[in-house]
């Protein structure tokens, strides 16, 4: 899972698109699954996933997610489907649990739209520039740069701090403390310890970023400051009948 | 350029002062290495020359800096970093967008720059770092030597007169650490910037920089032209500092009479004294 918050350089359509209609596309995919309860629907919209992605150049990476989201979606899914009591029973197991017919497609449902919500996210993170997505957030909505830039810099940390603990826990491999242990509690009482020196550099990291940004004029930055203009074209109008038709249907089917 | 007096700081949450009585001129156009043992204040003389004392971090401040005439203590941060641009000791931590470009472009767009001169800036940050095929590259697919380079484009783009750098080939190899060195040349050579730089690798300073600061315990215990400095090679030794080996040598060699010229500080001067030693010993 190792960097996939990074963006990924294109030009592909996907990448074209305007910050704000890559985040809007990203919301109506979170949202049409929630809105609707057909698992065909759910299946589209996880398919569309991977589709873009595809067309960004980022198959790889979304399928990996998918493959994470999957491991996690089916652990919901066994959580689920004991505690559903209405429908039809289907199998009968000791110590009065059941399924039913109801329990597995409500369980069903709930877990493929974590992985739908899941997977827009970061689509539109690895195919949007930090600053592009910073500024359209200034400029179309008119969130003050502060918000967003903090927004954007925690996302561009998030792989800069899991470096740092992967070097920290390489460092304590090399010591010979052992990671790869199978009990949870022994790996989390390995860990904690560790957390002390991971704060302390993170922190350290943080300032640094602070300081250069105040020292290049953070400061000064007026909603107007952004030097490029984001402007919308042909694709975007074609993305946000998309999204119209995809509320359309997820509301109707 | 820059004109440092008296100057004493500590830090608000510790007991000994970082820096003592520091009193130090960097003129303009200079190229000035500062080198000492961890802890002796290197990182926060550099804070001093960009205002990041007493202005981010607080703490008792004595004695006074001035940046091309400006007082650091009465200017905003923002006014003295038109005059002194920063490349920090963390490469990681100061670099804030995904893509070269948009790097450069923080600075420019923050300080207002007109808009038809963005392009002209970007590519002559560019290319003074020898970075242009970088353009449109995400910078986590950058080596670190690139990165260092990214961080100093991102400050010659605003054009600042003097450029103070933080150990910036601290995790670099020998290789990438020289180009980064090149690029400084270049930028001091040819576009008159002045460089202000903290290195440990002293080689790298005696061929590229024009003069040197010695620190030790928050003082500049040696201050001077590069070759004058490497003459007090006792000194150094107990300070920390490991000098080039042919400074060694030399002042063993005048230590035992042999020798009485200059301190060589590369292998051809070296070789020099050494024949010259040599036929001395002949009569
Ligand atoms: N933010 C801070 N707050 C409090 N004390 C600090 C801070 N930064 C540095 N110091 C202290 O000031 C002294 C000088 O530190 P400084 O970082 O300037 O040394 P340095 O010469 O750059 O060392 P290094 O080679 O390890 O980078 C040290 O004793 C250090 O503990
Ligand atoms: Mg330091």
């Amino acid at each position: 899972m190792r960097g996939f918050l990074d963006y990924v350089s294109g030009d592909s359509v996907p990448h074209r698109l305007n910050p704000m209609t890559k985040l809007a596309l990203a919301f109506v995919l979170c949202a049409a699954c929630f809105m609707t309860k057909d698992h065909m629907l759910v299946g589209g919209v996880i398919v569309c996933n991977l589709c873009l992605a595809a067309m960004a150049g980022v198959f790889d990476r979304s399928a990996r997610v998918f493959l994470s989201l999957l491991k996690l979606a089916f652990i919901l899914f066994v959580m689920q489907v004991f505690f559903v009591r209405q429908g039809n029973v289907l199998l009968t197991l000791p110590k009065g649990f059941y399924i039913t017919d109801e329990g597995i497609s409500f369980s069903l449902l709930f877990a493929m739209r974590m992985i739908a919500a899941a997977m827009p996210l970061t689509l539109m993170l690895s195919i949007t520039r930090m600053s592009d997505l910073s500024n359209a957030l200034v400029k179309f909505l008119h969130i003050p740069y502060k918000y967003t830039f903090v927004l954007t810099t925690a996302i561009r940390f998030i792989p800069l701090f899991s470096d740092e603990m992967i070097g920290i826990m390489e460092a304590q491999t090399a010591r010979g403390v052992e990671f790869d242990t199978r009990s949870f509690i022994k790996k989390v009482r390995l860990l904690l310890p560790l957390c002390v020196p991971l704060l302390i550099s993170s922190v350290r990291r943080i300032e640094t970023g602070a300081i250069s940004a105040e020292l290049r004029g953070f400061n000064l930055r007026t909603r107007d400051s952004g030097y490029k203009t984001y402007g919308f074209g042909a694709i975007d109008a074609a993305a946000f009948v998309f999204c119209a038709l995809l509320i359309y249907a997820a509301l109707t089917v | 350029m820059i004109s440092i007096k008296n100057l004493e700081f500590r830090y608000g949450d510790s007991e000994d002062p970082a820096l003592r009585d520091i009193t130090l001129d960097v003129e303009s156009g200079d190229f000035l290495g500062i080198i000492g043992p961890s802890g002796a204040g290197k990182s926060t003389l550099t804070y001093a020359m960009s205002g990041v004392i007493p202005h981010h971090y607080k703490g008792d401040f004595y004695g006074s800096v001035e940046i091309g005439g400006l007082d650091t203590v009465q200017s905003s941060p923002e006014a003295i970093a038109r005059h002194v641009g920063s490349v920090f000791q963390d490469v990681e931590g100061q670099l804030l967008a995904s893509v070269v470009e948009d790097e450069i472009l923080f600075g420019l767009e923050n300080f207002g720059i007109p808009r038809e001169e963005i392009e002209e800036r970007i590519e002559y940050a560019l290319s003074s770092s020898g970075i242009s095929d970088l353009r449109c590259r995400t910078i986590a697919s950058l080596s670190g030597g690139q990165k260092q380079k990214v961080a100093i484009a991102s400050i010659t783009a605003l054009r600042p007169e003097v450029i103070v750098l933080d150990e910036p080939t601290g995790e670099l190899d020998p290789q990438s650490s020289r180009r980064v060195f090149e690029t400084l040349r270049e930028l001091n050579h040819t576009y008159g910037v002045t460089v202000v730089i903290v290195e440990q690798k002293i080689m790298m300073l005696c061929e590229f920089a024009r003069r040197m600061a010695v620190m030790e315990a928050g003082r500049i215990i040696l201050e001077g032209p590069v070759r004058e400095v490497l003459s007090h090679g006792e000194r150094l030794e107990e300070a920390g500092v490991n000098i080039p080996r042919v400074a060694a040598l030399s002042r063993r060699l005048r230590e035992a009479g042999l020798y009485r010229g200059n301190t060589p500080i590369d292998l051809a001067e070296a070789e020099t004294m050494m024949r010259e030693v040599a036929a001395d010993a002949a009569f």
